[in-house]
């Protein structure tokens, strides 16, 4: 049997206030559908014949299905077939969640996720052992990598073909399980989960620093921007290695520089948004290993999942956060194309021999 | 009662509370007194949006401009209008905002900043660029908001004020009141490159989407928006995702609607319900105290209907006064 493929390209990701407060980009709706045409040309190139997608009504299919149209009428047919999935479509995160479980149900070998960080996350808590290949076309992205989408597509082609084997092809990632009173889990996060003092939902993206509490990270970079940039400019953690990084935040950071921060603590400044440095109070910071539940001290506040604040508690609401190693899967997009290179899976037979000179 | 946890005094939250209560009430009665025939010309109503417009026009003053649409008694009232003289206005009486001869789609007050509402789609946006021109070159710190619909931000009016605001760097925030369609159209048939952000890229300025039924997200984003606006930071667009509970205007059969649509949407995406239930809920305000509101603006409405009936129609004689003004 032939491997299918799922896409899931969220039309509405990046277009929240982060870019009035800071300089974030917008991918426009033909720009995501170009990434997409990329991805299946690579796919097909490695022998996907077919897909299933997510329908939307944001206009990336249409624009998907004029770039299959005009290949056909120049004779070429480089892109496998396009089978939507069929169900309703709500313009709302639940699309992601229903497509994602119908994908799953299909048996699709991997799903290519165009996105930000919340739509991989919607995609991942539905997914089960299934693999993600993210591409970024949100906002701050510290989950899906920076790189050309074609390299994404021919690397998902090369692995859910078997010519890369499954130990290179897939890596585990971590994710942080968020249960509130009990529920377990409530919520996940990808990337971080950051408490908030704001009460209120409002228009989702985290910028007023002075308000950070708790941050509690999956992996700690200092090369992302973003929540995930906060620890990982104090202690880096990597995507790898077990566990993550909790950090105490403390309004010191902007609003009253003549107090400081508390004792023991410092003040980072830190790209917390595309092009935003802010000064942020920190008080202190630890290891958070996996498997171990911490229960976050403030009371009541947001809770805000990789980057946007998703839901508030009381102090009458009991959270816990605990760190899970290995809980879903993504294509290794590295480790593929370097295994392709070494084995030259994309050269014709025979191989020539290097010159040796 | 406990900390107030939201980005609004517990005053402005009873503000915010009663204005879009106002709206609401204004417009459902006008949805029974159309259907009676008690009204003159056409009504588009604006109740299921009123998050929007009370969101935007809390962070406006007197001096602030805005050009409105064809559903704009919502924009009116969040502005300040006077909602006695909108309603005789409505019912054609000489007491109106327009002295009765202008009706729903012309209600207009100079006092309160608000230009008037628009039968002509995309006619505010021109107008907006001029009131912001005249802000900017009297260095007041003013700024113009206009409001456009999905469908109306095809024309264009529309699109060329785009390109002048970015030309300018004006003082403009131009909101999309996206509620899904245009008359009978759904949004997806009518507009191409299919997000309201990419046009604002295309000119070269910002462009934000909310959710137009969260008064919360509303107030936040436009607060940035038009805070970045008043400083001189130019031009951008705010897009508003929402819902419209009536027909495009009053007696429209609305066949082109799902059966059910109107009464999930009412049931799942209620501003003023989810306004109300997250200030009870954080133990910001008491159930007692909205109610109390309720009550108030009941009357007020009454009373102004009360006022519309018994107001005089406008004189013969006074058909060419206020229609044409000499320069
Ligand atoms: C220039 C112009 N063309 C057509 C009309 C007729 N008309 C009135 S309202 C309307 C639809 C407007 O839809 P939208 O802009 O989405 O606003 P909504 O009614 O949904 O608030 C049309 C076509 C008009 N008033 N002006
Ligand atoms: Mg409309």
């Amino acid at each position: 049997m032939t491997p299918v493929v799922g896409i899931v390209a969220n039309p509405v990701s990046a277009r929240d206030i982060r870019r009035v407060v800071a300089n974030a980009a917008n991918l426009q709706v033909t720009d995501r559908a170009n990434i997409l045409l990329r991805v299946l040309a690579a796919l097909r190139a490695c022998g996907v014949a077919e897909v299933l997608m997510m329908p939307e009504k944001g206009g990336i299919r249409g624009h998907v299905e004029r770039g299959v149209a005009r290949a056909r009428a120049h004779g070429e047919d480089p892109y496998p077939a396009i089978h939507p999935v069929a169900m309703p479509v709500t313009g709302t995160v639940e699309d992601t969640h229903r497509a994602t479980r119908a994908m799953r149900q299909a048996g699709v070998s991997a799903i290519v996720v165009l996105g930000g960080d919340g739509t991989h996350r919607a995609v991942a808590a539905q997914c089960g052992a299934v693999p993600i290949a993210g591409i970024s076309t949100g906002t701050n992205n510290a989950f899906p990598d920076h790189r050309e989408p074609t390299i994404t597509g021919l690397a998902t082609g090369l692995a859910v073909t078997g010519r890369v084997p499954p130990h290179i092809a897939f890596a585990g990632n971590k994710r942080i399980d968020v249960a509130i009173n009990g529920e377990t889990p409530s919520e996940i996060a990808l990337v971080d989960v950051a408490l908030v003092a704001e009460r209120y939902i409002g228009a989702r993206a985290l910028w007023r620093t002075e308000n950070f509490r708790e941050l509690y990270v999956t992996f700690a970079d200092p090369e992302v921007i973003g929540m995930s940039a906060i620890a990982g400019l104090l202690e880096p953690v990597t995507r790898g290695e077990s566990g993550g990084l909790m950090v105490r935040l403390s309004p010191a950071g902007q609003t009253s520089p003549p107090s400081g921060p508390r004792p023991g603590g410092t003040i980072l400044r830190a790209p917390i948004a595309p092009g935003m440095m802010a000064a942020v109070g920190v008080t202190d910071w630890r290891r958070m290993p996996a498997g171990v539940p911490f229960v976050p001290e403030v009371e009541a506040g947001t809770i805000a999942l990789d980057g946007e604040r998703e839901l508030s508690f009381t102090a009458r609401d009991r959270l816990s956060l605990t760190l899970r190693d290995d809980a879903f899967r993504t294509v290794n997009v590295s480790g593929c194309m370097r295994h392709a290179a070494e084995n030259r899976l994309l050269t014709g037979t025979p191989v020539p021999v290097s010159a040796d000179l | 009662m406990t900390e107030n946890p939201f980005p609004l005094s517990k005053d402005d939250l009873l503000r915010a509370y009663r204005t879009m209560r106002t709206i609401r009430e204004f417009e459902e009665r006008l949805h029974v007194d159309f259907a009676k025939g008690d009204i003159p010309g056409f009504v588009h109503l604006y109740a299921g949006e009123e998050a929007c417009a009370t969101g935007i026009m809390m962070h406006l003053n007197d001096n602030d401009r805005i050009a409105s649409t064809h559903r704009g008694h919502g924009h009116c009232i969040a502005k300040g209008v006077d909602v006695h003289a909108m309603m005789a206005e409505i019912y054609g009486r000489s007491t109106g905002a327009c002295r009765g001869k202008g009706g729903s789609m012309h209600i207009a007050d100079l006092s309160k900043g608000m230009m008037g509402a628009n039968g002509i789609l995309g006619a505010g946006a021109p107008l907006i660029c001029g009131a912001a021109l005249a802000a900017k070159v009297r260095g007041d710190r003013g700024v113009g908001i206009t409001f456009v619909g999905d469908g109306a931000s095809n024309q264009g009016t529309f699109l060329e004020s785009l390109n002048l605001a970015a030309v300018w760097n004006l003082p403009v925030v131009f909101v999309v009141e996206n509620n899904g369609y245009a008359e009978s159209t759904a949004m997806e048939w009518a507009v191409s490159c299919d997000s309201y952000v990419d046009r604002a890229t295309g000119f070269g300025m910002p462009g934000v989407t909310v959710d137009g039924t969260d008064f919360f997200a509303v107030h936040e984003a436009a607060g940035e928006i038009i805070r970045r606006a008043r400083e001189g930071g130019g031009p951008a667009l705010l897009e508003c995702n929402m819902v419209r509970f009536y027909g495009h205007f009053e007696g429209d059969a609305q066949t082109y609607r799902a059966k059910g649509e109107v009464e999930a949407l009412r049931a799942s995406r209620d501003c003023l319900v989810m306004l109300g239930e997250r200030v009870i809920e954080a133990g910001v305000i008491a159930r007692a105290e909205l109610q109390a509101i309720d009550g108030e603006v009941a009357a007020l409405i009454e009373d102004a209907v009360r006022a519309a009936k018994a107001a005089p129609l406008p004189a013969a004689g006074d058909l060419l006064t206020d229609v044409y003004v000499a320069y």
